[in-house]
C-alpha cells in the first residue's frame, strides 16, 4: 500500500499523503493502541421512519402498555419464544432481537427509553433535519453535526458513511467518506484507471466542483476497495484450509471466509460489516453513519413477527456485526430514530407518529446490562399530548456525554455543536467511570 | 470551528454560477442571457435567441437532445417560444392517451383489472406447494423483457417492472412522449409520491403515473390532489383505505392520520403552513370512509358507514357544513380547500422553481408564480407559462444540476436507447445505486432536487462509471460537439471514437440542466 510498492500508479501529491497516512498509522507502534490510549470511535446507526421503540424495549412491567396495544404488544415475558426477553421487572427486548441479550447482560448494551428531540413537530423529514443538523427547530439549511464534528478531529477525513448518497448528517464543508451500499462499496470504478481519471479532470478543469467532486470520489473508492478486498483476501487467506479447498478462489468462498464460516452479511449487517473494516483499517476514520428505512409502522407492523420484527431482527444483526469491530474501550455504538410512535395502537393495527423515543447505546464505556434516565410509565396523564412518550432527554445531551465520556471532545465544544442544549446532569451514570 | 459553517449548498451555488458564466460563454454564438438578479419579472428583458438558451430549453424542459429535438430548437426562431410551444404540445399531449408500447400496455389496464390480476396472483400463490416453491428470482436481463406474457405469479412484479420501464421509455423517447409532458409526469408523481414496492401499491404505480401524474400535470393543481387521494396507489400507500371512524368498526379499527398528516405537511400547505396536530386528526376524521374499490372505475369508494359524521373542524372550517351534508363531499370539500390556500400556492411555487429554475430561487419568481397560482384557483399551464417568461428561468447563473433520474433519462435519450432493455436496466441500476431508485422512493416526501444533494463525491463517481458504460462503443455524435466549450470538446476528442460518447455524457455540459 505505500507509495513504493506501487510504481505503476502515478500518484499525485494528494494521493501520496492518503496512502502515507494510511501507512503511518499502520506503523504505530503496539503501544499507541494500549486499551485507553486510543481516541473512541463512533457509531450512529439511523432509523429512519421513525422505529417504534417501545416494541423493541418492551415495558411489560407496565399493565398499560397491554391495554393501549391490543393487538400488536409483545407478549410478557414466559420465557418462549414469542414474549418478550426479560432485562428486568420493567422492561423486556423484542424476540427478534435476542442476538443482543447476551450483550446486555455482558453490561455493554444500554437503552434511554425517554430520548428524543425537544421540538415537538411530527414531520419525519423535519425531525431527521434537526436530529442531523443538532438544531431542533430549526428547518434552515446547515451543516450536519457530524460534518462539523468531524472538522473539530482535524483536516483528514475522520467520518464515514455507508449506504446513503449524501446524508445531512455528514453533509457540510468537512470532507468526509461515504461508500455504497453493499457488494457495490468493492468496486474502485471507472475512474480508477488513470487515463480515463486524467482526462476526466481536465475535462472538467474550467468546474471546480465537478473537479473536487471527481478527485475526492475516485480516491475514496480506490482506497474503499482496495481495503475492503483486501479484507477479504485476509480473511479468506485465514480461513481453514478445507473450506477453501471445496471451492478455492470464488467469490464465494472468499465472503463465506471472510464471515468464518457464517453465512455471509446481507443488507444492514452488510454496510455494518464494511463500515467497521474500513474504521478498523483507516484509524484517522473516528465517525460512522448507517441508517437503515422502513420503520414507519402505520398499518398491521406485527408483534413478535411481522414487519417490525423483521426490521428489528435485521438491526440486531448489524448491530452484532458492529460489535465485532467497534470493542475498543471508547467506541460506542448509538441507535436513535428520528421520534417515536404513539403509544397507543391506531385504527389499523399499527401506530402513529409519536415523540420521545428509546435510544440504545453499545460499547466496553457504556454503563450497560440497565436502562438511563426518567421513565414516567404509559400513564394516559404521563403522556406527551396524552398519546406519546415524553422527551426527557434531549438527544443532543446523550450525544454530548458520549462525546465528552469517551471521544476527547470538550465540554465547551459540545456547546458549539448542539448550541442551545443543556448538560443532562441525570445522565451522569450512562457510562462508566 | 464552531463558527456556523458557510453551508455546501451556498458555496455550491455560489461555484456554480461562476462556472455558468464561464460554460455558457464559452459556447454561445450570441450575446449571453443579459438578466441580472434583482431585475424584476415585470422589467427584465432577456435574450433567448442564444444556443445557450436553447440548450437549456431543451434539458430544463426535457431530458437532453435528440436529433430531431434538437433540429426542432436551433430552428426554432426563439428558445422562449419553442418553450411555450413546448408547453402548449405538452398541456395538449396530456389530454390523449399515452402511446404505451404494446408490451407495457398492461399498466393502463382498468384499475377493476388491475386489482382482478393482484387478486390472480394471490390465488396463483395460494396453490403453490412447498414441493415446487415459486421461482422468485429475476435476473436483470429479464428484467424488461416484456416477450412473454405476464405469469399470474408474477403479475404485480411485472407491474412494477413496466411501470418502471415506461418511465424510461416515456423520458427518453421525444417520439413517443411529448418531454415537457414526461418532466411534469416527473414532478408530479415525485410531489405525489408512492413508493411501489408497498405490498398492495405494486400493480397501480404505472396507472398512478399515467392517471394522476400525467393526465393532470398541466391542469387545475386540486384535481391533481384529488386524483391523487382517490387512487388506490396513494389510498394503499399511505394507508388511507383503512383508515375508519373507531365508533363504527366492528374489530378494533379505527383512525390512521398519515395520509392526513401528509396530505396537508406534503401536497398541499407545507410543515409551515399553519396547521396543528389536532387539524391533523380533525382531517384524518373528515376522510374516514375513503376507501379503495376493486369493483369501481375509479377504484375508489366512499364507504359511509365507516365513515366519521360528528363535527370536525380543519382549519377553521367546519365539516359537515351543514346537518344534511355529510360524506364523501367533505373530504373532496376540504381537500379543494386545502388546494387553494395561500400556503400551497407558495409550496407549489417553490416546488416548481426550485424543479425548474434554481436551488434557491428569487423571490420575485416565487412571488410572481404563487400570484398566478391564486390568481387562476392553480392553474398549472398558466403558472408554467409565468415560469417560462421569468428572466430567472434563462439567467445563466441558475444553474441545476442533474439528478441522478434526470441523468439516467439524458443518458437514454442522448445515446438512442429506443426499446433496448439492456439499456434500460442499466439507466434503472444506475439510478439505484446513485440513491434515486424509479418508483423506489420510500417516503412521501419524494427526493430532493438540489445539488447539495446529488453532486458528491461518491455520486459522481458513480454517475461516470454509468456514463461511460452506458455510451461505450454508441455511434459518435458529432452535431453535438458544437454545443460544448472548447474544453469539452478536446477532451471528447482525445478520445479513441467509441469512447466519445460517453466523454460527451461525462462532460460539464450533460451534468447540469
Amino acid at each position: 500500500m505505500s507509495a513504493f510498492n506501487k510504481p505503476a500508479m502515478p500518484l499525485n501529491r494528494r494521493h501520496a499523503l492518503m496512502f502515507m497516512g494510511a501507512n503511518a498509522w499502520a506503523m504505530r507502534p503496539a503501544w499507541a493502541d494500549a486499551p485507553g490510549s486510543a481516541p473512541g470511535r463512533l457509531v450512529l446507526v439511523f432509523l429512519r421512519g421513525a422505529y417504534d421503540g417501545i416494541s423493541a424495549l418492551v415495558p411489560h412491567g407496565d399493565a398499560q402498555y397491554y391495554k393501549l396495544r391490543p393487538s400488536i404488544a409483545i407478549a410478557r415475558p414466559d420465557g418462549g419464544a414469542s414474549s418478550a426477553l426479560a432485562l428486568d421487572n420493567l422492561f423486556g427486548l423484542h424476540p427478534a432481537m435476542a442476538g443482543l441479550l447476551p450483550l446486555w447482560q455482558q453490561g455493554v448494551l444500554a437503552a434511554i427509553p425517554g430520548a428524543g428531540s425537544p421540538d415537538s413537530t411530527r414531520s419525519h423529514f423535519d425531525a431527521q433535519h434537526h436530529w442531523e443538523t443538532g438544531l431542533p427547530g430549526s428547518s434552515a439549511a446547515g451543516a450536519g453535526w457530524m460534518n462539523s464534528l468531524s472538522k473539530l478531529y482535524g483536516k483528514e477525513r475522520s467520518a464515514l458513511g455507508v449506504g446513503e448518497a449524501n446524508p445531512q448528517i455528514l453533509a457540510g464543508p468537512q470532507a468526509v467518506q461515504l461508500v455504497a451500499s453493499g457488494q457495490a462499496a468493492t468496486r474502485a470504478g471507472a475512474l480508477a484507471d488513470t487515463r480515463t481519471r486524467e482526462a476526466i479532470l481536465k475535462m472538467y478543469a474550467a468546474n471546480p466542483s465537478l473537479a473536487q467532486s471527481a478527485q475526492a470520489g475516485a480516491d475514496s473508492r480506490m482506497q474503499t476497495a482496495a481495503m475492503l478486498t483486501q479484507a477479504q483476501t485476509e480473511a479468506a487467506m485465514a480461513a481453514p484450509p478445507v473450506a477453501m479447498a471445496s471451492s478455492a478462489g470464488s467469490d464465494s468462498a472468499i465472503q463465506q471466509a471472510a464471515n468464518n464460516g457464517a453465512p455471509p452479511a446481507q443488507g444492514l449487517a452488510l454496510d455494518a460489516q464494511n463500515l467497521g473494516t474500513l474504521m478498523g483499517k483507516n484509524r484517522q476514520l473516528r465517525l460512522g453513519f448507517l441508517s437503515a428505512g422502513g420503520w414507519d409502522t402505520h398499518l398491521n407492523q406485527g408483534n413478535t413477527s411481522g414487519a417490525l420484527a423483521n426490521n428489528l431482527g435485521s438491526l440486531s444483526r448489524a448491530l452484532l456485526q458492529l460489535r465485532r469491530h467497534f470493542s475498543e474501550p471508547q467506541d460506542v455504538v448509538v441507535v436513535a430514530s428520528e421520534f417515536g410512535r404513539t403509544c397507543a395502537e391506531n385504527g389499523t393495527r399499527g401506530t402513529d407518529h409519536g415523540h420521545g423515543n428509546v435510544m440504545w447505546l453499545m460499547g466496553n464505556a457504556v454503563a450497560g446490562g440497565r436502562w438511563h434516565g426518567q421513565w414516567s410509565g404509559l400513564a394516559p396523564g404521563n403522556l406527551n399530548e396524552g398519546r406519546d412518550l415524553p422527551v426527557h432527554h434531549d438527544f443532543r445531551a446523550v450525544f454530548a456525554h458520549i462525546l465528552a465520556g469517551t471521544q476527547g471532545v470538550a465540554r465547551e465544544d459540545t456547546e458549539r455543536l448542539f448550541p442551545g442544549y443543556r448538560w443532562d446532569p441525570r445522565l451522569d451514570g450512562l457510562l462508566r467511570a | 470551528m464552531h463558527n456556523r459553517h458557510l453551508h455546501s449548498r451556498c458555496r455550491l451555488a455560489a461555484i456554480g454560477v461562476l462556472l455558468l458564466v464561464l460554460g455558457a460563454c464559452a459556447h454561445a454564438p450570441g450575446p449571453g442571457p443579459r438578466s441580472q438578479a434583482g431585475e424584476t419579472a415585470a422589467t427584465a428583458s432577456f435574450d433567448t435567441s442564444s444556443m445557450a438558451a436553447r440548450w437549456r430549453a431543451l434539458n430544463r424542459l426535457g431530458y437532453g437532445p435528440s436529433p430531431a429535438l434538437l433540429q426542432s430548437v436551433q430552428s426554432a426562431p426563439d428558445a422562449r417560444l419553442w418553450a411555450h410551444a413546448q408547453l402548449e404540445a405538452a398541456w395538449a399531449a396530456s389530454q390523449q392517451a399515452p402511446a404505451l408500447p404494446a408490451t407495457l400496455a398492461e399498466i393502463n389496464l382498468t384499475l377493476p383489472q388491475l386489482f382482478e390480476g393482484a387478486k390472480k396472483e394471490r390465488e396463483a400463490r395460494a396453490a403453490v406447494t412447498a414441493a415446487s416453491p415459486v421461482n422468485e428470482a429475476l435476473p436483470n436481463d429479464k428484467r424488461f423483457d416484456f416477450s412473454q406474457p405476464t405469469e399470474a405469479l408474477h403479475f404485480n412484479r411485472t407491474m412494477v417492472n413496466k411501470a418502471v420501464a415506461w418511465r424510461l421509455a416515456s423520458c427518453s423517447n421525444d417520439s413517443l412522449e411529448n418531454p415537457l409532458l414526461a418532466r411534469m409526469t416527473e414532478f408530479w408523481f415525485n410531489h405525489f409520491n408512492i413508493y411501489q414496492n408497498k405490498g398492495p401499491v405494486r400493480p397501480f404505480g404505472g396507472h398512478y403515473a399515467l392517471h394522476v401524474a400525467r393526465a393532470h400535470a398541466l391542469g387545475k393543481f386540486e384535481d391533481l390532489v384529488l386524483a391523487s387521494a382517490q387512487h388506490p396507489a396513494m389510498l394503499f400507500y399511505l394507508d388511507q383505505w383503512q383508515s375508519v371512524d373507531p365508533q363504527s368498526a366492528r374489530d378494533n379499527r379505527g383512525l390512521n392520520e398519515n395520509y392526513a398528516r401528509e396530505l396537508l405537511e406534503l401536497h398541499t400547505l407545507g410543515v409551515h403552513g399553519g396547521y396543528t396536530q389536532d387539524d391533523v386528526r380533525a382531517l384524518a376524521r373528515v376522510l374516514t370512509g375513503w376507501t379503495i374499490s376493486g369493483q369501481t372505475a375509479k377504484g375508489f369508494q366512499f364507504v359511509s358507514r365507516a365513515h366519521d359524521a360528528g363535527t370536525k373542524t380543519v382549519l377553521g372550517q367546519k365539516y359537515p357544513a351543514s346537518p344534511l351534508q355529510a360524506g364523501q363531499s367533505e373530504g373532496e370539500q376540504a381537500i379543494r380547500f386545502l388546494a387553494r390556500q395561500p400556503a400551497t400556492a407558495k409550496r407549489i411555487a417553490l416546488r416548481l422553481a426550485q424543479y425548474f429554475v434554481a436551488d434557491t430561487p428569487p423571490p420575485d419568481l416565487l412571488a410572481a408564480l404563487e400570484a398566478r397560482f391564486l390568481a387562476t384557483g392553480g392553474d398549472i399551464r398558466q403558472v408554467m407559462q409565468v415560469l417560462l417568461d421569468s428572466p430567472a428561468f434563462w439567467a445563466s447563473e441558475n444553474r441545476l444540476f442533474k439528478t441522478p433520474y434526470e441523468f439516467a433519462c439524458t443518458a437514454l435519450h442522448t445515446v438512442r436507447a429506443g426499446e433496448d432493455r439492456s439499456k434500460w436496466v442499466q439507466a434503472w441500476g444506475y439510478a439505484a445505486v446513485a440513491g434515486q431508485p424509479i418508483h423506489q422512493w420510500q417516503t412521501p416526501d419524494g427526493y430532493p432536487f438540489d445539488s447539495a444533494t446529488w453532486l458528491a463525491p461518491e455520486a459522481l463517481t458513480r454517475r461516470l462509471d454509468f456514463a461511460l458504460n452506458i455510451a461505450r462503443n454508441a455511434p459518435e455524435w458529432d452535431a453535438l460537439y458544437p454545443l460544448l466549450s472548447p474544453a469539452t470538446r478536446s477532451a471528447v476528442l482525445q478520445q479513441g471514437a467509441a469512447q466519445r460518447l460517453g466523454f460527451v455524457l461525462g462532460s460539464p455540459e450533460f451534468m447540469y440542466k
